[in-house]
């Protein structure tokens, strides 16, 4: 593999690079010290990050620059705009954002001032995923201590601009990391995600315009607005610019999060930064970008990891958390385990996801264990199109819908032998994998 | 307005409110079940999915009519394959852990999950899964009770609270498939409006303590009515099974009076209205029959011409008498009171009782009087039960007429009122009193036509939902007759 500049990274492997004194050191804080003091307006804040292509790293690829643009005009609509930052990390096999929060804070903060500049938002809020207690209790410290130099609070650096960050910790529920029901939550109520429209920017926090961004986006602002837009656009290629973090987990040698490029191949990946299926095996399946996002078979290795190709070759770019899956993995088990992520996840809302994953789980269940018929094959299908695309408030329902139509497409072999023989050949009898009477109903 | 098309068909849509309000405005059936015109609209049943045209060149769109706003030029059809499909689906989900007990269930024949079942739904189940098992009686208080199995989670209980009475009291509970509705900290339910969520339950899993088991019902004959427990009148539908008891009282949409909602008091006031009869051939013990005069033994069942003949004399040769409604009186019986007034040269008056304590921000106005306004408005004057004694003690003779005149003028006070009072009295139920002279039968107010005047002065109408006894006639025609007999006796002999 060729090298290639890196950024995002450079400053975690530092020692205590979660201080203000290593940030600065490193040229911390000096990108909003430009767009405060040269002065930059927001409009070229938002118009660099438009240029610059940078595409959403929470999981869509919606471009981080239109977002911010869709912010109401100040001069027309008085109320107050919110930044919120989702920092609810919880898509399974997704652990990039625990990086940047635990071993450079700072980084995010920087971004969240740039964010709030740009859309000339009060506050920002950090929703930080509940089980990350080092982030959150990094990144509070990380708040106060700028807040103590002046760089967050009322008139940072000395001038006009004044901008509050706020943490706020979840409570382990997956649907809160969806956009609106991160809202919901931060308002206080249960985490039932509204349906749209209205839109966040229209009518977000507190009935305000809010734009809602993932930790790796507003990461990436600083390096932006200090490099421009053609140095980015400089890396990758041309409609997924930039570098991205890869979580890569499972039958791995070397499972971790990485700085990579966009424009390498699923396999280049696997074997040159992960060196290679584990064991000496063969590599079966992987999910590219989390649970959420079709499983594509060893075949389809080849494609290139950045969101159009990998949308192409029918499934998801994510939230770039590969998950290897190795000869000896079980297809139907895998589906076991993650219908039923989904089943305990869904927010209950809309009848199709609150029933629609339960029953997926149960299917999947019953042919893990030997249980199953053919005709349920057809019918996880025809379910899975009565969950999805776009029919239930938010997207949860097509994230239980999209893998499962994946392996029934690809895997179907694998389950018709598991039907047939009435067990599952691959099954791990470990003491750890649940009996079908005690698995989770 | 906005224009828009539904169905082919080129329509107005007021655009405050959305799509399936303009569809359920035009005749369009929609389907819903978390979607309630009185109610913040969640969207999250998505039983109501519509397919909207998209852009030029773009594919259309399904979406929920019910959080989808009307935007002019929006193209929407409910009858496509792919809007009947997406509601197809979303039924299976919805029905695949309902339990299927319509037999014993007391929201079949108005469920809204049987009747879109019934038209939109395949008619195979497709699952092979074990159904959830949850509570299946779980009080919620001395009104509701909850059938966790049958919910389908469209949260119109919880919104009911939290938009309607603005008190939260429940809760969804649980996540995804384990969702289960409860109270806050299992507390049972208060308020006065409980037995509205029964009404608004889609399904059959908030139903009424006091209905369960009562009746199936498509049995009950429905009779558009006016309630009378306070002076808001709320407009009801009196529900009777086989013309023999009414068996509920629900409330019926009036957008100017009590919208779709209506107090558990006047839900449950159905005792006044299921009274049993006296024995045959007896005055006391139950409702009147027929008219009744006061003989050697006591009041003894009469001729009701026979017992008006004597009404009329009695008061002819009783000049000064006394003219007092019950607050029940109608607008017709208040006239033909006036008319009796006028023939006896009486002031009309109508027993005005205090306000009592279920007065609240809502609908419940505190006044046990329904018919206030109107009675008001004729010039009866408001005289208070304590008042109207004083004064009966008093009199030579007077007439009591009314529903429940004698309950709300008070047994006790009337027991001690002088025998020498002559005491002609209208009433469902007579009363064993010395001075009670002659008394007759009424219908009660589902037993007769007419009108009442709320406090707003908006016209509540009554219906005839249950005939009355064989041998009672109608208050005003009661009235009207001994008016004519009186004018006809000579004054003063």
């Amino acid at each position: 593999m060729k090298d290639f500049p890196k950024y995002l990274l450079n400053r975690v492997g530092l020692p205590n690079s979660h201080t203000l004194a290593t940030y600065r050191a490193e040229g911390g804080y000096r990108a909003i010290e430009d767009v405060l003091k040269k002065p930059w307006t927001s409009e070229q804040v938002i118009g660099v990050m438009k240029d610059s292509l940078l595409r959403g790293r929470g999981g869509a690829g919606f471009p981080t620059g239109m977002k911010w643009s869709f912010m109401p005009d100040i001069t027309k609509d008085p109320r107050p705009r919110y930044l919120a930052v989702n920092a609810d990390e919880s898509e399974p096999g997704t652990c990039k954002d625990r990086v940047l929060m635990e071993r450079d804070p700072h980084g995010l903060i920087e971004g969240c001032l740039i964010a709030c500049f740009a859309m000339r938002a009060k506050a920002a809020y950090i929703y930080v995923r509940g089980e990350y207690r080092l982030s959150y209790n990094r990144l509070q410290a990380a708040i106060d201590e700028a807040r103590e130099a002046g760089l967050v609070g009322q008139h940072i650096l000395g001038t006009d601009f004044s901008c509050d960050i706020w943490m706020h910790k979840g409570a382990g529920a997956y649907i809160c990391g969806e956009e609106t029901g991160l809202m919901e939550s931060l308002e206080g109520k249960r985490g039932h995600p509204r349906p749209k429209p209205p839109f966040p920017a229209g009518s977000g926090l507190w009935k305000s315009p809010t734009t809602v961004n993932n930790v790796e986006s507003i990461f990436n602002a600083p390096f932006i607005v200090r490099n421009g837009a053609e140095w980015f656009k400089s890396m990758g290629v041309p409609k997924s610019t930039g570098n991205f973090l890869l979580g890569i987990s499972g039958h791995v040698n070397k499972p971790g999060v990485y700085e990579l490029p966009f424009g390498l191949t699923a396999r280049q990946i696997i074997d040159e930064v992960a060196l290679g299926v584990w064991k000496g095996r063969k590599l079966k399946a992987f999910f590219p970008g989390g649970s959420s996002t079709g499983l594509l078979p060893a075949s389809m290795a080849d494609v290139v990891m950045d969101h159009d190709s990998v949308k192409a070759a029918g499934s998801m770019f994510g939230t770039a958390a590969m998950i290897v899956l190795d000869e000896t993995a079980s297809i139907p088990q895998v589906m076991d385990v993650t219908a039923r992520f989904y089943d305990h996840e869904s927010c209950g809302q809309c009848s199709q996801c609150r029933e629609g994953t339960q029953w997926l789980h149960q299917i999947f269940r019953r042919i893990a264990h030997g249980k199953g018929q053919m005709s349920d094959l057809d019918l996880l299908v025809s379910l899975s199109n009565g969950m999805a695309p776009a029919k239930t408030i938010c997207a949860l329902a097509d994230a239980a819908a999209i893998p499962t139509l994946a392996a029934v497409k690809h895997f179907r072999h694998e389950f018709e032998e598991c039907i047939r023989l009435g067990r599952d050949p691959l099954r791990n009898e470990s003491k750890h994998a649940p009996r079908l009477h005690e698995a989770h109903a | 307005m906005t224009k828009i098309q539904i169905n082919g068909r080129e329509v107005e849509a007021d655009p405050k409110q959305p799509l399936i309000r303009a569809c359920h405005d035009q005749g369009v059936d929609v389907p819903m079940y978390c979607y309630h015109p009185g109610l913040a609209p969640v969207g999250s049943c998505r039983i109501c999915q519509v397919e909207v045209a998209g852009a030029p060149g773009q594919p259309s769109r399904v979406v929920a009519a019910c959080r989808t706003p009307v935007s002019e030029g929006m193209v929407v059809s409910t009858d496509t394959p792919k809007a009947h499909d997406t509601r197809r689906e979303c039924l299976e989900f919805l029905l695949k852990n309902h339990p299927l007990d319509c037999p014993i269930c007391d929201k079949a024949g108005e469920c809204d999950l049987q009747d879109y079942a019934f038209n939109e739904g395949q008619g195979k189940g497709r699952s092979s899964e074990p159904r959830r098992k949850l509570e299946k009686r779980k009080s919620l208080g001395d009104v509701i009770v909850l059938d966790e199995e049958r919910c389908i989670l469209c949260s119109r209980c919880v919104r009911f609270f939290t938009d309607v009475t603005k008190k939260a009291q429940l809760t969804v509970e649980g996540l995804g498939s384990h969702s289960v509705i409860n109270t806050y900290m299992d507390k049972p339910l208060e308020g006065n409006y409980q037995g509205n969520l029964a009404d608004i339950c889609p399904v059959g899993a908030l139903t009424s303590k006091k209905f369960r088991f009562q009746a199936r019902v498509w049995n009950l004959s429905k009779t558009l009515s006016t309630c009378g427990e306070c002076s808001r009148g709320c407009s009801i539908s009196v529900e009777s099974l086989r013309a023999k008891q009414v068996k509920r009282i629900r409330p019926r949409y009036n957008a100017a009076v009590n919208q779709w909602w209506m107090c558990d008091t006047g839900r449950h006031a159905l005792a006044p209205l299921t009274r049993a009869l006296a024995p045959e051939g007896e005055v006391l013990g139950g409702r009147l029959r027929t008219a009744a005069v006061r003989g050697y033994n006591g009041l003894e069942c009469s001729d009701d011409v026979a017992a008006l003949d004597l009404a009329a004399d009695m008061l002819a040769s009783h000049p000064g008498t006394l003219v007092i409604v019950s607050p029940f009186a109608t607008q017709e019986e208040a006239k033909a009171a006036l008319a009796l007034a006028q023939a006896l040269k009486a002031t009309p008056q109508f027993v005005s009782p205090a306000p009592n304590a279920l007065k609240d921000d809502l609908l419940h106005t505190g006044d046990p009087c329904p018919n206030r306004r109107g009675l008001l408005e004729l010039g009866f004057g408001a005289l208070a039960p304590a008042d109207a004694l004083a004064a009966l003690a008093v009199a030579p003779s007077a007439v009591l007429a009314g529903e429940r005149v004698l309950e709300l003028l008070g047994h006790a006070g009337l027991a001690l009122l002088p025998k020498k009072l002559r005491l002609v009295a209208f009433d469902v139920e007579a009363s064993d009193l010395a001075s009670l002279d002659i008394a007759f039968p009424v219908p009660t107010h589902v037993e007769k036509s007419g009108h009442w005047i709320n406090v707003d002065g908006r016209v509540g109408v009554l219906n005839v939902a249950l005939p009355p006894p064989a041998l009672v006639r109608r208050l005003d025609l009661q009235l009207a007759a001994l008016t004519a007999k009186l004018s006809a006796v000579p004054q003063g002999s």
